[in-house]
């Protein structure tokens, strides 16, 4: 009965957690997206370009559409639970609709293939991620594959201490100044622009996206570009190298983590513990909370695994940087309760720091055992892993912090009061696999791999 | 909306009885046609992934008499002027502004400016 309610609990708060930190989030910065493009990646449009003619194929999430029009052979259908994101795909020509990962308005067994693509690591619990797959099978034929991708623990020589985590995202930093001034692509007056605005280089934006499009050449640049859901958008353009240089040193200078807690955590604690404010439990003696920023790694390692001994990067290559030698920040705790959680620059809470060591680890990830304290997922959990909140920037963009909040106790400062938190639940390897394998019977994996950061399956529904 | 994604859709508010969701109910308020490039293999490959039935109420529904037969006809493969009809009902006929009715339920979900919102409400759910 306990647990009953517990899990009923747990599912309301996993709805307000999405709401808050996934669905506010990308209605509310949606109207960034129309004039910037993100390119699609090449692993997807491979998939996307060897589904026969007259396939009917589904995009679940699609955001903007960047998929939708990879291939013209087959009936390309988008779906997104923002309403914002589907009106741009839908500008653009899509056929889409707006409707929910969890509940898809689809007949069984109709779609010839699905792509989901950074989408279920937008689910707060484990059986949530489970339910959004059984969903997606549902709908494929027999024979029919899904390709999904999710956001990685593992970045190149680094992990996240954490599975589940904050990214923010400033609406300062998106401006329309940066894409308007870069319309052509023009990557001089787009460095120009920034230098020669008054920008406090926290306000600059590091993106991935950029980033991205630097180290990996564009394989097709006669693709249409659309739109990702990664932000802010004034990233997505073409930058040289230099002018990625440039950035991350201004980046490195102002990076920050925030970690959600796990509400799959929670659910193994006593509801009364859940409303416990934290500031009396001491759970963050533990934990350390250096401010870093980091950059998406967009590198493509190719296969599996294959996150060791990456030394062709150079250090600006590397997502994670140590922290700088930084003051200890008056933190105050987080709160238990998800809507503490939205970000308002005021009050926004850390952990307390524990000291200014990174926790990130430096070096190879070879090594894996959980130094760092990691959760896993589902397992009741040492208390300072609950509530701690770090930023981590995974994908895409990250916000660039204020630097003068990274030291000293301008906590409130800390953030754009204008900065929305994504919340995303990083995947280690072979977590995807395990889930499918486990919790989802009617699809048998075909292969899997590490792409631009991500983990990503094929798989393909079994059956006659 | 066209109809080719609409014979996809069925309601999933719950408790309905198995397949009480599909097809749903097109109420138009707004429909328009445009052209799309034909392409025949692709239409004639579409055809296995189709309820045929629903197919031809939608269209009755939006005052299009069906040019379709009740089913289609074998050798539809080769028949271009078969494939061209269903073509046409398929891809070149969109409904703009409606809503979308559960055959069961009665929940109507809308469509606007083509694009149908099928999200059930938090309680719904």
């Amino acid at each position: 009965m306990f647990l009953e309610s517990n899990l009923y609990g747990m599912e309301h708060e996993a709805t307000q957690l999405e709401k808050q930190h996934v669905h506010s989030v990308y209605e509310n910065t949606a109207a960034y997206f129309s004039d910037l493009q993100t390119k699609a990646w090449p692993r997807v449009r491979n998939f996307l370009l060897e589904q026969k003619p007259g396939s009917l194929v589904v995009d679940i999430g699609c955001g903007t559409g960047k998929y939708l029009s990879v291939n013209s052979q087959v009936y390309n259908l988008g779906c997104d639970y923002c309403e914002g994101l589907v009106e741009i795909a839908r500008k653009k020509g899509d056929e889409v609709l707006v409707c929910d990962n969890l509940n898809l308005p689809f007949r069984d067994q109709c779609f010839n293939a699905v792509i989901s693509i950074g989408v279920i690591h937008h689910f707060s619990t484990k059986q949530r991620r489970i339910k959004a797959i059984k969903e997606m099978a549902r709908i494929l034929i027999p024979g029919g594959q899904i390709m999904i991708y999710v956001w990685a623990m593992e970045q190149k020589n680094r992990r996240f201490e954490k599975q589940d985590v904050f990214v923010p995202w400033n609406k300062a930093l998106c401006s329309r100044h940066f894409s308007e001034s870069n319309q052509s692509g023009d990557k001089a007056g787009f460095v120009h622009t920034a230098k020669g605005q008054d920008i406090h280089p926290a306000k600059l934006v590091i993106s991935e996206c950029s980033y991205q499009n630097n180290l990996q050449p564009e394989t097709d640049s006669k693709h249409p570009r659309s739109m990702d859901h990664c932000l802010p958008r004034a990233c997505c353009m073409k930058i040289s190298e230099e002018e990625n240089r440039f950035y991350s040193a201004l980046g490195r200078s102002f990076r920050s983590w925030f970690f959600s807690r796990s509400l799959d955590e929670s659910a193994l604690r006593k509801q009364s513990d859940k409303m416990k404010h934290l500031k009396h439990e001491g759970v963050w003696a533990n934990s350390a909370v250096p401010i870093q920023h980091s950059r998406h790694c967009s590198l493509d390692l190719g296969h599996h695994g294959a996150l060791l001994n990456e030394q062709s990067l150079d250090d600006d290559d590397d997502v994670f940087v140590e922290s700088l030698s930084l003051k200890k920040p008056q933190w105050s705790p987080a709160t238990d309760a998800p809507k503490d959680l939205s970000l308002n620059g005021g009050h926004q809470n850390v952990a307390q720091s524990k000291g200014d060591k990174s926790s990130f680890i430096n070096g190879p990830v070879e090594d894996r055992d959980c130094i760092c304290g990691c959760n896993k997922d589902g397992a009741g959990k040492s208390d300072a892993s609950k509530f701690f909140k770090r930023t981590s920037t995974t994908d895409s963009t990250d916000s660039a912090l204020d630097s003068a909040v990274s030291v000293g106790d301008q906590t409130d400062a800390m953030l754009d009061p204008k900065a929305f938190m994504r919340y995303y639940h990083v995947f280690r390897e072979g977590e995807l696999s395990s889930l499918v394998e486990e919790n989802v019977p009617e699809l048998q994996i075909l292969s899997s791999c590490y792409d631009h950061g991500n983990w990503c399956i094929i798989a393909e529904r079994r059956g006659t | 909306m066209k109809l080719l994604t609409h014979n996809l859709l069925s309601s999933h508010v719950p408790g309905l009885r198995p397949g009480g969701g599909f097809p749903l109910r097109i109420e138009a308020a707004e429909v328009r046609e445009r052209p799309v490039p034909f392409n025949a293999a692709f239409v004639s490959r579409l055809v296995p992934r189709l309820r045929w039935d629903a197919l031809r109420e939608a269209a009755e529904s939006l005052g299009r008499p069906s040019e379709l037969p009740p089913e289609p006809t074998p050798g539809y493969e080769a028949d271009e002027e078969f494939l061209r009809r269903l073509h046409h009902v398929l891809l070149e006929v969109e409904v703009l502004e409606g809503s979308l009715q559960c055959p069961d339920s009665g929940r109507r979900f809308p469509i606007s400016r083509g694009v149908p919102n099928l999200l059930l409400t938090e309680d719904e759910a």
